[in-house]
């Protein structure tokens, strides 16, 4: 038990954290903006996943941060799409975001044997590079201090879109208009406000930020693409923007207790032999149920108290 | 005579599905009137103030504003012409608090940001200029259908509307409401404003009104100076024939269908709604419930269909206690009810006239055989009650929710009334009806209670209580505080007193009037 406490103590394991934290936090920022504007995103696996290869292969011929944003351009393109489809041609957007992670799952495989020359399971033969971790040597060693070294600069990049899109949903006008159309659509289109352009928007932010957290899992996380590597992260991004009350701080702690139990899957095993690490993984999901049944159990309750 | 602010010429407009909505339409409006346009419903109103604004393309005709021919592609295009519209169906986001929902669409910005604090100046400044009080603060949902309706016409004034358009602001009101209302239109109209008003009750058009276009059948049948008519020459343009709204009282009283004694209601946050209520129905009578919206009528209503748990006292129908059954059974036993809010619990949107006409009888070997819904059955039903209920509808396939307001109550009534009641619950039958429709469903009501019915009935308008009732009671703060016997002389101003808490009965008096 005391080993288990040391090792969660240590600022290596907060690393791993949040390491774990930032594709899931892109990842549930993207479904939180989609879903406030009432198009949810349920494509954000299969958008991590094709922006995830993109990354990887431009990477290799290109700096590190031009991989990352052509990430960020794939989820983006994704998100477009996916608005062509709903908003011009009234395909139900459950459908079509299911179409884009078939096609994610199938299309990435093939891709990556083309790019590699054969290889349908890594990009292991591929030069990819990785984004490089901010350290700041003047932090090392020190208590507390040292928490704010070694992370990724997406880490960074993400907690810093949690102020943003905090700032923007509820301090600018866009922000308001977004919120309204999700809720309620025939006010904002009474109100002369392109209920169809700001959910073209949503999605395509919605996979900007997904392709971002692609990006960060296939060039941080891990370093070049394995097929399947989201391994079911942009759907526990789906019940993150739940369980965080549809609130991008909320947001943030529910992609943090995701990673904190991603985390301990990977160092539990090594303490405890006789846990299974799938098992510790099991625990976010059963943790994700309790809170969602709680969360809508409260709100049921906030509702009869106001009728 | 002035130039017309606004004028509508030949305007068309078929709906996919080949409604014929609007029939070349004219309409004039000079500025600084007060316009009304009336019809029964399904006449095209809305569809010719949804054109107006911008949210209808006419398939044929032109529209000028100030002189200026104009060809609108969205509600943007006629903002920018200062056209303002208050919609039936209100369109307010409930999360967002009064003042956002007022500047949604042209917020003031400070840099990037959203400038709340003149945000909220601005709306207090116009809502003082106006005469229409309401505080910006609170979120919409949490306001009564008043002053959401001020939210409406707050949004349209600021976006400097000339013209403003409401379709029905009254058909959600209560009276004291509805002359608040008329105040802000008369401040509106004497700033220079111009208003468009639609109306079901021709003594409020009359009322508010300088000039009246009357509708039929999607065209325009006449435009009259308000002070040269009056209600029964409207009435008769409006529908192309006498109409008369006179009802018969119950012949005869049968025997108690329905005992209510110290009945007790409590909402989920425990505040009472109504406390010892003590009533009885009997079989062939309509017993009115009068009082101001909110003070124990509905409720009682709910709690008598099984929507409402029962806190105290009890429910007895026929011998049987009514708390032992649920709702289903309630029903198998003869209840019938036609709720208050059609689109939220009388009506499903999505579906078709003819699932909505079978929907509560499931269990009918005509509908359902072996488990398995029987179309042709479902469908003849449907053939059948539009005939006999007169629902204006291209056919029983058509989705409710494309059928406009009188229409759909009256498939809500045709669905409660095809098989004869033994207790049958009404509250507000007639909320947006026409006059046609009012005339039939109120028949369609004392033909119910003439075969037998036992009929509880609520409405925000006294007349109809006063015109359909056999004996009312009147709430007020969840108590029955005064019972009658329908007659003559009894007035809405003496059931006025009473419902506002000024006049009390003694208990003598209001044992009289309970049988
Ligand atoms: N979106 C729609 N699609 C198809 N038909 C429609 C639609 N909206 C209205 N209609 C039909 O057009 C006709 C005119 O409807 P409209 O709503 O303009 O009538 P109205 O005069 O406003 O009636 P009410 O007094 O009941 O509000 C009706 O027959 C209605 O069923
Ligand atoms: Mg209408």
């Amino acid at each position: 038990m005391t080993d288990l406490l040391e090792v969660v103590f240590s600022a290596t394991f907060l690393i791993t954290v949040i390491r774990a934290s930032t594709p899931l936090l892109f990842a549930t920022l993207g479904g939180l903006i989609s879903d406030l504007g009432g198009a949810l995103n349920v494509a954000l696996e299969g958008m991590m996943l094709i922006a995830a290869l993109t990354a990887v292969v431009v990477s290799v011929y290109a700096p590190w941060y031009v991989g990352v944003v052509a990430g960020m351009g794939a989820g983006a393109a994704l998100g477009a799409i996916m608005a062509l489809f709903h908003l011009r041609y009234k395909a139900d957007v459950i459908l079509v975001g299911f179409a884009v992670n078939i096609l994610a799952a199938g299309g990435t495989v093939f891709a990556l044997s083309l790019a590699t020359g054969g290889d349908k399971g890594t990009s292991i033969n591929l030069q990819s590079k990785a984004i490089p971790s901010i350290d700041i040597p003047a932090f090392e060693g020190i208590p507390v201090l040292n928490f704010f070294t070694g992370h990724s600069a997406l880490s960074w990049l993400a907690a810093l879109s949690v102020a943003g899109i905090w700032y923007f949903l509820y301090r600018t006008p866009r922000g308001m208009w977004l919120r309204g159309v999700g809720e309620y659509p025939a006010a904002p289109e009474a109100a002369g406000i392109g209920v169809n352009a700001v959910r073209a928007w949503s999605l395509v932010a919605s996979g900007a930020l997904a392709g971002l957290g692609g990006a960060q899992l296939a060039m941080f996380n891990y370093i070049g693409f394995t097929r399947d590597m989201t391994a079911g992260r942009g759907f526990i991004a789906l019940g993150a923007v739940l369980l965080g009350a549809r609130h991008p701080v909320g947001a943030m702690l529910a992609a943090l207790l995701f990673g904190l139990f991603e985390a301990l899957s990977i160092v539990m095993p090594g303490i405890f032999s006789w846990i299974p690490g799938e098992l510790v993984q099991t625990i976010p999901f059963v943790v994700t149920l309790l809170a969602l049944i709680l969360f809508s159990y409260r709100t049921q309750r906030a509702e009869r108290t106001l009728s | 005579m002035t130039d017309p602010i606004l004028k509508a010429t030949g305007i068309t407009r078929i709906y996919p599905g080949g409604t014929v909505a609007n029939d070349g339409v004219n309409l004039t409006v000079r500025p600084g009137e007060v316009h009304a346009v009336v019809g029964e419903n399904g006449a095209g109103k809305s569809t010719l103030m949804k054109v107006l604004f911008g949210l209808e393309k006419p398939d044929a005709g032109s529209l000028t504003v100030n002189g200026q021919k104009v060809d609108f592609t969205g509600p943007k295009d006629a903002i920018e012409a200062g056209i303002g519209m208050v919609f039936q169906h209100f369109s307010l986001v409930p999360s967002f608090s009064v003042y956002e929902n007022v500047v949604l669409g042209s917020e003031p910005a400070k840099g990037i940001s959203f400038d709340r604090a003149k945000a909220i100046a601005t709306v207090r400044e116009l809502s003082q200029k106006f005469r229409l009080t309401v505080d910006p603060l609170p979120a919409v949902r949490r306001l009564p259908v008043g002053q959401q309706q001020r939210v409406e016409i707050l949004k349209a004034l600021y976006r400097d509307a000339q013209i403003l358009i409401l379709d029905e602001p009254t058909a959600v009101l209560a009276p004291q409401e509805v002359e608040e209302l008329f105040t802000a239109i008369r401040a509106l109209t004497a700033q220079g404003r111009t208003v468009i008003f639609i109306a079901h009750k021709l003594p409020e058009v009359l009322e508010i009104s300088d000039r009246i276009t009357v509708m039929r059948g999607g065209k325009t049948v006449g435009e009259v100076e308000t002070k040269d008519v009056d209600e029964s020459s409207l009435a008769a343009m409006m529908v192309g024939r006498e109409v008369s709204l006179r009802v018969d009282r119950a012949a005869t009283t049968g025997e108690r269908a329905l005992e209510v004694k110290n009945l007790r209601l409590v909402a989920g946050n425990g505040v009472t709604l109504a406390d010892d209520l003590t009533l009885n129905v009997h079989h062939g009578e309509i017993l009115g419930l009068v009082g101001v919206e909110g003070n124990g009528q509905a409720e009682l209503l709910e709690a008598i269909a099984g929507l409402r748990p029962v806190a105290g006292g009890s429910l007895t129908l026929q011998g049987t206690p009514l708390d032992e059954l649920t709702v289903l059974e309630r029903r198998d036993r003869g209840l019938a009810s036609i709720p208050e809010d059609r689109i939220a619990q009388g009506l499903a949107t999505g579906a078709s006239v003819a699932e909505n006409l079978a929907a509560t009888r499931l269990d009918d070997p005509r509908f359902v055989r072996r488990g398995i819904l029987n179309l042709k059955g479902i469908r003849d039903n449907a053939v059948a009650l539009i005939d006999r209920f007169s629902i204006r509808v291209g056919g029983p396939d058509v989705d409710v929710g494309t059928l406009s307001g009188g229409n759909m109550q009256k498939v809500v009534v045709a669905r409660e009334l095809s098989e004869q009641p033994q207790i049958l619950l009404v509250n507000q039958p007639t909320r947006g009806v026409d006059l046609g429709a009012t005339q039939f469903i109120w028949k369609s009501i004392t033909d119910a209670r003439d075969g037998g019915a036992a009929v509880l009935l609520s409405s925000a308008d006294l007349q109809e209580l006063l015109a359909l009732s056999d004996r009312l009671v009147v709430f007020y703060r969840g108590r029955i505080v005064a019972a009658f016997v329908n007659h003559a002389e009894l007035t809405s101003e003496t059931l006025g007193a009473y419902m506002l808490g000024i006049e009390t009965q003694t208990p003598e008096a209001m044992a009289g009037a309970m049988r």
